[in-house]
């Protein structure tokens, strides 16, 4: 089924169908579509990806019976369980948690580059039907653990999320997607720092293979605020995490992290662009694979900076350990630099494990086997080890020795 | 016979390298194999470590009654075999600690011993650490990364003493060595040695030779050993240089 025949035989399971002004951008979506030759060779979305699944697909969606939100025992401490891409209203003097409306719609949804160029923002926009909006008040530090759960096999979710935090508040938030069922989830979290605030934002990605997960983040961040986001990605179904980000006003911060553990046959599409437009700013980004089998990876990063983005400092690293001949890892950073006194660099490093090192380790008793795990963990070592949260590293760790349990 | 290289001929990339070697080494012994750059020596250690980038070509290794190339990498550091690297290569990320811990270990497995505990490991670590003149802090590190030469050196020993090998060889420890460091891992050298273990020293210059005595010095040349005989060699070569054994 083609694109508009699958949204209007769906329109009315899909979020703000009777707006006109969505149903007007929707129209020009779905040309978007119908027009595009899908340039695989030009189109970073589209890289390593077979299209027509996720554009010929069964759109099926059912609203939760049930949706909750947990305020933990602990302080300031909030546990959210969102089914289907939903979850329940909730407030207090610290957060306010609502379904999101029709004006949550525009901002990054109608970004004219982003349109011409990531399909997969646009099929969210298209079939939109969960999300929510969570607003951290002013001056508070709060922490919130959201568990991502799809109920029935088959379902696709289009879910959009906003975050905002409000001048001077903090929030560290830790989601989980574990689905073991046969569904696609295409995310987009629009994230919104005000002034001196901070957002520590760990994904942690533990799908079974058929589960489809396509997380696209948008932050943009006023002045003295930092936007941190680390995910591991243990999935064995298809993972892609693409991040924009815009640093808007002055001293403001992103940190993106991403490390990857594949096998079999399974692909992770990472992608961020970062856009620095006020003076003494920074960016940082570090992206780790380490792939085995036939697995595949992407890592495609832009830096811009703007001509007025004085005192920039941008940095960007990937690196990749391939534990097969048949694994690949494709790695482009691009730095576009139109401000003179910045500090930025890149580089990406991709290879098979040091042979060298693993004779070292063998020389001195241990096992091939044993010798490439520790080398594995090495390998990772300086992002976990700068966990800080105990409860979080302790998850992360268990999900390592399951992937280093099955390589050889 | 502990060690016996019988008409080894080794290549690399379609380079001949070791040509029919003969080497023979008996319990207790200290053996020294001198020779100029690219005669094959370090190959040699290499060969024996069980480094994989050689085409064995001709000729037999008995190691402990065992035939050599029926052992991998692994298996012949259990038997008790060690390489002191020329270059030992960085590890960022693996401390040194739970690494030595887990090399003695999958050892005493192979032996059928028991595993030593952490505590008792610890304690270990720190006595030879210390004979070795090694700060504490520096265990608190990954292997190798950030060392300088001759804390590299030095790391190599103590490993060395912590794994107390039948058959160690030392590939080149003199070299980026001080004099007062090279008399620290010398001393080491000596303190391990008993009438049960054999030590080969590869080497350019007679100056390590001063401090660990050989009992056996061997000249190297081409792939070849074509001079053997005591200390006297080791000063030879120190007066008159290769030259003359080419």
């Amino acid at each position: 089924m083609n694109i508009q025949d699958n949204y209007l035989k769906n329109k009315k399971n899909i979020f703000f169908s009777e707006n006109k002004d969505i149903q007007a951008h929707r129209e020009k979506l779905i040309n978007i579509f119908e027009n595009d030759r899908f340039d695989k060779k030009n189109n970073e979305s589209l890289k390593n990806i077979n299209l027509k699944n996720f554009i010929d697909f069964n759109y099926k969606y059912q609203i939760p019976e049930e949706t909750s939100v947990i305020n933990t025992n602990q302080e300031n401490s909030y546990s959210i369980v969102s089914l289907n891409g939903q979850c329940s209203s909730f407030k207090d003097d610290k957060i306010e948690i609502t379904k999101i409306l029709d004006e949550d719609y525009n901002d990054f949804s109608k970004n004219d580059i982003i349109e011409n160029n990531d399909h997969f923002v646009n099929l969210n926009s298209l079939f939109l039907n969960s999300g929510f909006k969570i607003v951290i008040k002013k001056n508070n530090n709060i922490k919130i653990k959201i568990l991502n759960i799809i109920t029935d096999d088959d379902l696709t979710i289009f879910q959009k999320n906003n975050y905002i935090c409000e001048e001077g508040s903090s929030l560290n938030l830790i989601e989980e997607y574990q689905n073991k069922n046969k569904s696609t989830s295409n995310i987009l979290n629009v994230i919104k720092l005000e002034k001196n605030s901070q957002l520590n934002h760990f994904l942690i990605q533990d799908n079974s293979p058929n589960h489809n997960l396509m997380i696209t983040t948008h932050s943009s961040c006023k002045k003295d605020s930092t936007y941190t986001q680390k995910v591991y990605n243990f999935s064995e179904g298809y993972v892609r995490n693409f991040h924009y980000s815009e640093l808007i006003e002055a001293n403001s911060e992103v940190d993106l992290q991403g490390i990857f553990f594949l096998k079999d046959n399974n692909t992770s599409n990472n992608k961020t662009f970062v856009k620095h437009l006020a003076e003494d700013c920074k960016s940082n980004q570090v992206y780790k694979g380490i792939l085995n089998d036939r697995s595949k990876a992407t890592y495609f990063s832009n830096t811009y900076v703007d001509q007025v983005a004085q005192k920039t400092e941008g940095y960007q690293l990937s690196k990749g350990i391939l534990l097969s001949d048949n694994a690949s890892y494709f790695s482009k950073p691009e730095l576009k630099i139109y401000a003179d006194d910045v500090k930025c660099s890149h580089g990406s490093t991709i290879g098979p494990i040091d042979e060298n090192a693993i004779f070292y380790l063998r020389s001195r008793g241990m096992s091939k086997t044993a010798a490439t795990k520790i080398l594995i963990s090495s390998f990772i070592n300086e992002e976990l080890s700068s966990i800080d949260n105990e409860q979080m590293s302790e998850i992360i760790q268990k999900k390592l020795v399951r992937y280093l349990s099955k390589v050889k | 016979m502990f060690l016996e290289i019988k008409d080894l001929s080794v290549k690399i990339e379609n380079k001949n390298i070791l040509k029919s070697l003969n080497l023979n080494i008996s319990k207790g012994e200290v053996h020294a194999i001198m020779g100029p750059n690219g005669s094959g020596k370090s190959t040699l250690a290499n060969v024996l470590a069980g480094k994989d980038d050689y085409e064995i070509l001709d000729g037999k290794i008995n190691f402990k009654d065992n035939d050599l190339f029926d052992l991998n990498i692994e298996e012949r550091a259990q038997e008790g075999m060690f390489l002191a690297f020329q270059y030992p290569v960085e590890i960022p990320g693996v401390n040194i600690t739970p690494f030595l811990h887990s090399a003695i270990n999958s050892k005493r497995k192979r032996m059928n011993k028991q595993e030593i505990d952490n505590l008792s490991f610890a304690k270990l670590l720190k006595s030879k650490a210390s004979d070795l003149g090694i700060n504490i802090d520096m265990l608190k590190r990954s292997v190798n990364t950030g060392f300088s030469g001759g804390e590299k050196k030095r790391y190599e020993i103590l490993q060395m003493s912590i794994l107390n090998p039948d058959l160690a060889i030392l590939d080149e420890t003199d070299s980026g060595l001080d004099i007062d460091a090279l008399k620290i891992v010398t001393d080491g050298v000596n303190k391990l040695k008993t009438k049960d273990n054999s030590f080969l020293i590869i080497t350019h210059y007679q100056k390590l030779l001063d401090y660990i005595k050989p009992d056996y010095v061997h000249v190297m040349v081409n792939g070849s050993i074509v001079k053997s005989g005591g200390v006297e060699i080791a000063a030879e070569i120190e007066k008159d240089g290769f030259q003359k054994f080419q």
